[in-house]
């Protein structure tokens, strides 16, 4: 049963996040691999605040949220000064950078051993401090954003940024502007990824670095890539699947000192074979 | 407007990719209400004029005036809510979605259009959707595309892609338009129609500046012709008087440099 | 003094560096493919020079089987993959997602095989060392240093005087012309791949020999291989072997004042500023 918990509450954490990686990848198509960071500034953001007793949950969970959003505008700013591939350094860059931060900023983050005993979340007085409250509480944030992505998508702005994936210039002579939609999808992104960060650190009360690398980010992708771009289904299948497949490696009795590689490998085999099989995912559309 | 203004005007502009000079010292203005037909040899600059003209290409030098404002150094977008829209010699119209949704995707001033709207006002956002659509519905019933309001762009045939582009720029609201090449590649009926449809466009005020290659079209639409020639205006006239002129068809036919 | 053997160790890990940007700015500015998976030819280097020592071979003979390895890896990648991708009409981002996950699979299956593991060579000369000038180098930095610095006239010479370089260079500046023509630019793209996957196998089994393999260090180095290619302009082999110097030599220089650890910072700072001020670069002509 705690099993059960465990898995449903990581899945629900991973729709969000896929949600904000969907948004910046399936629907603008801006290629990331730092969403795991940003995941991770929220995930540091809550566990310090609450940690040093600085503040409650629900304002360390916005708190997150605006950090969250005003650095994913910073680090999609680059993508809309420079054209596409240059972006993809810049990308891989901040991964690098913040795992480096996260392992070297002992003060803050407690560096490579990870920041541990985190306390449990309260919903203004309420403690959440069984699995059972912190499923319901992450299914409903995670409901909350698949509602508010289902908005967006259906909304004017949603319609933007599908145009602006396919044709920045002609949504410029549309005379829209480019550079104030792309901003406004990475905030929201950025939001999203903060969030489930707070919801991560919580529930685990335990973080390190290495949640949050650039393997991490290649999860992220392969959620996305798996589960399709663009569609509410696809980001919410993504992640069930991608969340349960160590589970189901563990069954096959690998050596744990090469499970970790390979299960990376096998998202790798993932990313390459649906690009080249079924771009589309298994229910959204071509990316 | 006041006569004693010009429509457009477009003063020396100049423009150079590395070795090639795309406009020369090009000058011309043009008056409201009319068609006008840019032609010229290939290469002449008359995309590279309307890259100019909609903010897309910062010039060397030279400025752009409509109805007296300089437009000189405003982005694309704000050229267009100024008055001016174009459309593209390649189409660029967004494929995986529908002839519909490229109009409305013109149609300004739509509420939920930023993240805050749609999210925290989404009745108010879906009212506005509404509205949209409609506007873009008759649009796309202006064009002759109504049956088709739904139907991916990219399955679309190549002749009503020609028409969307028109319909998504008339979304915009724009009193100029620019349209680059809006009849290549089409014959027939299908030609006929875009003809037809600029000129009741036209007659409902719309001013049109048309590049164009075919010169039975020309003949057909145009109330003026700008004739370019090396980046720089050679003629400006009637399309008959340019037409007779021998110096012009050599170097439109002759091909001559 | 130390000052001096920074400078020197920045110009021996620059040289390979800058052997990795300009085969990667070779595979980029032909094939207009932003080929990540490229860290991983760099890694499969290392790692058959370490399995070939392993069986007693030399390592110049681990040299050689890498570089020839990897080129067949990289035309393969060319032709099964990038070749597939490019006729289904897949998007410039769903090549870029399906040459990251091919980075995971080489990577991930070479720490599979090999452990994720550090693994240093046992080679007696990466221990040998030569003394100038108050400077120490190994003899195995020294051997970098001369044949990464030779190798880099060499690929000079290759595009510019060669028919190969010259069919490259003209697929490069316009591949569909060249499509028209009789150039065969998917062809074309399979000797390039080849060609840069050997080249990055120089400075792959090189710096292998000196620091040993690990199946994931290959990222950072692209990654500051890739910078150098941007600051450098792209296209220019000149500005991406130049840059790549000067970021290594500063990235070693900044240890008198900084940590390691943020050596990627340091980088990355570089990238930003230029992207800022020369956002085309330090060579490219206008």
């Amino acid at each position: 049963m705690d099993y059960l918990f465990s898995y449903l509450i990581l899945a629900s954490i991973f729709v969000i996040l896929g949600l904000s990686t969907n948004l910046l990848v399936g629907v603008v198509g801006i290629f990331s691999v730092s969403q795991a960071a940003i995941f991770g500034v929220g995930a540091y953001t809550v566990g310090y605040a609450l940690s040093n007793d600085i503040m409650g949950f629900v304002p360390a969970l916005a708190l997150a949220a605006v950090v969250c959003l005003v650095l994913n505008v910073l680090i999609t700013l680059p993508s809309l000064r420079v054209s596409g591939d240059y972006f993809v350094v810049t990308s891989f860059g901040i991964q690098l950078l913040a795992t480096a931060a996260f392992t070297n900023w002992d003060a803050i983050t407690g560096g490579a051993s990870g920041m541990a005993g985190i306390p449990t979340a309260d919903l203004f007085g309420l403690p959440i401090d069984t699995s059972l409250k912190t499923l319901i509480l992450t299914a409903c944030v995670a409901c909350l954003a698949c509602f508010a992505f289902r908005l967006v998508m259906r909304s004017p702005f949603g319609r933007l940024l599908m145009a602006l994936r396919e044709d920045e210039l002609a949504v410029a002579a549309a005379g829209r502007q480019v550079l104030r939609a792309k901003v406004e999808a990475a905030a929201l992104a950025g939001v999203f990824a903060g969030v489930a960060g707070g919801l991560y650190a919580v529930y685990l009360s335990f973080i390190d670095p290495s949640t949050f690398d650039l393997d991490a980010s290649v999860l992220l992708l392969t959620m996305v890539v798996l589960g399709g771009a663009r569609t509410l289904a696809g980001s919410i299948v993504g992640p069930f699947v991608v969340v349960a497949l160590p589970q189901l490696l563990s069954l096959i009795d690998l050596p744990t000192a090469i499970a970790a590689s390979a299960r990376q490998g096998i998202y790798g085999v993932l990313l390459v074979a649906f690009m080249l099989f079924r771009p589309q995912g298994l229910m959204g559309r071509k990316i | 407007m006041a006569s004693d203004q010009t429509y457009l005007s477009v003063k020396s502009m100049s423009k150079r990719f590395g070795g090639l000079q795309a406009l020369n010292d090009c000058t011309f203005s043009i008056d409201s209400g009319k068609i006008i037909c840019l032609v010229g040899p290939n290469g002449a600059g008359k995309t590279t004029i309307f890259n100019a003209i909609t903010g897309f290409l910062k010039l060397d030098q030279g400025s752009v005036f409509f109805r007296g404002n300089g437009l000189t150094g405003i982005g694309p977008q704000k050229i267009v809510r100024a008055g001016i829209a174009r459309t593209f010699q390649n189409l660029r119209l967004f494929g995986d979605l529908t002839a519909l949704e490229n109009v409305a995707s013109a149609v300004p001033n739509q509420f939920g259009e930023e993240p805050l709207g749609a999210l925290f006002r989404p009745i108010h956002t879906a009212r506005s959707q509404r509205k949209t659509r409609e506007t873009a519905r008759g649009i796309l019933e202006e064009v002759g595309l109504a049956d088709q309001a739904e139907a991916f762009v990219r399955n679309l045939s190549y002749g009503e892609q020609k028409l969307l582009c028109i319909a998504r720029v008339l979304a915009t609201g724009a009193e100029l338009l620019l349209l680059d090449e809006p009849t290549s590649g089409l014959s027939g009926d299908a030609l006929e129609k875009v003809m037809v449809l600029l000129r009741r466009l036209r007659d409902e005020g719309r001013s049109q500046l048309v590049v164009e290659h075919n010169t039975r079209v020309v003949q057909q639409i145009a109330d003026e012709v700008l004739f370019l020639h090396q980046g720089h205006l050679m003629a400006q006239g009637t399309p008959e008087a340019i037409m007779a002129d021998p110096k012009l068809a050599e170097i439109y036919f002759g091909g001559a440099l | 003094m130390l000052l001096l053997q920074l400078l020197i160790n920045g110009l021996v890990t620059g040289s390979a560096l800058g052997i990795i940007a300009i085969s990667f700015s070779l595979a980029y500015s032909t094939t207009r493919i932003f080929h990540v998976a490229h860290a991983g030819i760099y890694t499969l280097a290392g790692y058959v020079a370490y399995a070939l020592e392993k069986s007693g071979a030399p390592d110049i003979v681990g040299l050689l089987a890498a570089m020839a390895i990897c080129a067949v890896a990289g035309a393969l990648i060319q032709s099964e993959l990038y070749a597939r991708l490019a006729q289904r009409r897949a998007s410039h981002l769903a090549v870029l997602i399906a040459s990251l996950g091919l980075l995971a699979v080489i990577q991930n299956f070479l720490a599979s095989v090999f452990t994720p593991n550090i693994l240093p060579f046992g080679s007696a000369w990466r221990g040998r060392t030569l003394s100038f000038g108050g400077v120490t180098l190994t003899e195995v930095q020294i051997a970098t240093l001369v044949i990464c610095l030779a190798v880099f006239p060499c690929s000079l010479w290759f595009t510019r005087r060669t028919v190969l370089g010259k069919q490259i260079r003209a697929v490069a500046s316009n591949p569909f012309l060249a499509e028209i023509t009789a150039l065969r630019p998917q062809r074309t793209f399979v000797i390039v791949m080849a060609i840069a996957s050997a080249m990055v196998a120089i400075p792959g089994a090189l710096v292998a020999f000196d620091f040993g393999v690990q199946p994931y260090d290959g990222t950072t180095v692209l990654l500051t291989a890739t910078i150098a290619v941007i600051a450098g302009g792209i296209g220019s082999l000149t500005g991406a072997f130049l840059m790549a110097m000067l970021i290594s030599v500063l990235q070693n220089l900044s240890l008198l004042v900084i940590s390691g650890e943020w050596s990627v910072g340091v980088t990355f700072l570089i990238f930003l500023v230029f992207m800022l001020f020369r956002p085309r670069g330090l060579f490219t002509r206008r």
